[in-house]
């Protein structure tokens, strides 16, 4: 039943971004049947979680999950510990190491904080796939003060071609920014009001996408999948990123001003009336 | 799960519902329960309550207007009793019968309002709809006399454009209550966007105001009094806007850049080779570090 797989799809590109975890919790409750076609095909927010070996911070998802364990990237061990847990070939765990630390130097230059994790698997075809994931949260010390966190979650694929490798990658990002808002105006001019205006409120705004890229790059050795991979994941989250700021945010304020115009229309009908008039005692 | 959690959980979707996409969802959810019957009965109550949180608007049979349906126009006199609840239109002085489901009016009857209080609940009503046309392009207001409180008054506007076919949809709503027994006015105005083309990003905005209605305004004639209160909304409107501006503002300049950076600090975008050179070499010269001293004790 493709059809409800759909519906449950289309269900959560409606409902709120910011609640899409117990959403998705929720459908896999009316259909767990269909729990694993949901948690594949919808991003939630990552979690943090710590090395129990190093005290380091991790990301989980459902790609360094095993059972009701996750690997940690730093130390390759499950939490709760498993004595058969998948983990990645020796030859691509030393670029899984590689790749952790890259993109840990990438997320310092651009987050300025937050946790980054990358985990490779194999493919039955020879190929290997990976999934590079961002987080970071901004934990406002007011209330004033604004809070907000970015995840993103790129998923990738890799095939050799003798020198070249195709890569194809996915990448979606969430973001979720609240402002909260308080004043009291004291009003000591021309208003004749001693009390003021009392004023509170906050504005939330939320939102995700997912874009796909298919490219193909030169490889040398081992490490130019780091490279060719870090190239990609870096283009593609300045586009989302300007994507966001720009077109999403932007027409979200647009359609604002579509519903409520802060000029007086009534006005503005009135001087177009009037210019109309004008125009047609010209003309005769 | 159990048929009616099934049916509680579907019913929070339905509330959570954006503007103008509530048939959306339930075709969403219709197919996800695949069982009409239960479907039907269960979600009554949801539509029910998302209809009047929504400010839902409805045509009045016999008029060419539209009025809100809200806690505010819920008849509560009618409520007892085995009779079918009723709605107001205070404007067109009808109540009638309200379909949550198909969203249409019907059995309009004639409504007897309060004469002591109609005469400045008119006046509102007057006044707000001046402001509606000056600063709404769809809107629809509703004024009430409250029927729990004397000399109490519910003013509400919503505006909402849905734009399916660019994947847009937004709803302003706004509610004040004037209270002339304490002089005092209290609002609530809530905005919210969903613009999903290849994304789905959404935009819940609340805002609570209160204040103390100024003397000139209490002693005033209902229609000078009306007028009055309706460009205290208007101004306290306006600039709402216009600190939503601002807030976007400080959003992308600074929020967003603490979040994530546009480009490193350096202003150019990472040399992906020196990144895994530093790292190789660092490496190598610690390796070699431990080598040597090794080597040397």
């Amino acid at each position: 039943m493709a059809d409800l797989v759909d519906s449950m799809l289309d269900l959560m590109r409606r409902l709120p971004p910011t609640r899409t975890e117990e959403n998705v919790a929720s459908l896999i409750g009316i259909c767990p049947d269909y729990a694993d076609d949901l948690l594949g095909s919808v991003d939630q927010p990552l979690q943090l979680k710590i090395d129990r070996g190093t005290g380091r911070e991790y990301l989980a998802c459902d790609y360094n999950r095993d059972g009701e364990s996750y690997r940690s990237p730093w130390s390759n061990e499950y939490d709760p510990p498993l004595e058969d847990g998948t983990i990645p070939t020796p030859k691509l765990r030393k670029l899984e190491i590689s790749a952790n630390d890259a993109f840990n130097t990438y997320r310092e230059m651009y987050y300025e904080g937050g946790v980054s994790s990358v985990y490779l698997w194999d493919l039955d075809d020879g190929g290997f796939a990976g999934v590079v994931l961002l987080k970071k949260t901004m934990t406002p010390s007011a209330s004033s003060e604004p809070s907000g966190s970015w995840d993103s979650i790129h998923v990738f694929e890799t095939a050799e071609r003798g020198r070249q490798a195709h890569y194809k990658l996915t990448s979606t990002v969430m973001l979720q920014l609240t402002i909260q808002k308080k004043d009291s105006v004291d009003d000591n001019g021309k208003r004749e009001d001693k009390e003021g205006w009392k004023r509170d409120g906050e504005v939330t705004l939320g939102g995700s996408m997912t874009r796909q890229t298919e490219q193909d790059w030169p490889i040398y050795d081992s490490s130019s999948h780091i490279t060719n991979t870090g190239k990609m994941v870096e283009e593609m989250e300045i586009k989302m990123r300007n994507l966001l700021q720009e077109v999403y945010f932007g027409k979200t304020r647009d359609i604002i001003y579509d519903l409520r115009s802060l000029d007086d229309l009534e006005k503005t009908r009135r001087q177009r009336e009037l210019q109309k008039e004008l125009v047609d005692f010209i003309k005769r | 799960m159990e048929p009616h959690e099934r049916i509680q959980a579907v019913c929070d979707f339905i509330l959570q519902s954006p503007p103008g996409e509530i048939n959306d969802v339930v075709n969403d959810v219709r197919n996800i329960i695949s069982d009409d019957e239960l479907l039907q009965e269960g979600i009554a109550p949801a539509l029910k309550k998302y209809n009047l949180a929504q400010f839902i608007t409805v045509d009045i049979p016999e008029t060419n207007h539209q009025s809100i349906i809200s806690e505010a126009s819920r008849l509560t006199s009618d409520a007892e009793g085995e009779g079918q609840e009723r709605w107001l239109d205070p404007r067109s002085k009808k109540s009638f019968v309200f379909d949550h489901m198909a969203l249409e009016a019907s059995d309009p009857q004639p409504f007897e309002p309060n004469e002591d209080f109609e005469p400045f609940r008119a006046a509102l009503e007057k006044a707000s709809g001046s402001y509606l046309l000056a600063h709404f392009r769809d809107g629809v207001s509703s004024t009430f006399s409250s029927q729990t409180t004397p000399n109490q008054f519910i003013l509400q506007i919503v505006a909402n454009k849905y734009n399916p076919t660019n994947f847009w949809s937004g709803r302003w709503r706004s509610e004040y209550i004037v209270d002339l027994n304490d002089h005092s006015m209290k609002g609530t105005i809530l905005v919210n966007v969903h613009y999903y083309e290849q994304g789905n990003v959404q935009l819940s905005t609340t805002r609570s105001i209160s204040i103390t209605l100024p003397p000139a305004i209490v002693t005033a004639s209902p229609e000078s009094a009306s007028t009055k209160i309706l460009a205290l909304i208007e101004t306290e409107e306006g600039e709402y806007q216009k600190s939503l501006n601002d807030t976007y503002h400080e959003m992308s300049e600074k929020t967003f850049k603490s979040l994530r950076r546009a480009l490193p600090m350096t202003r150019s975008k990472l040399d992906w080779e020196k990144v895994l050179g530093y790292k190789l070499g660092a490496e190598l010269s610690s390796s070699k570090g431990t080598f040597a001293t090794g080597s040397s004790q």
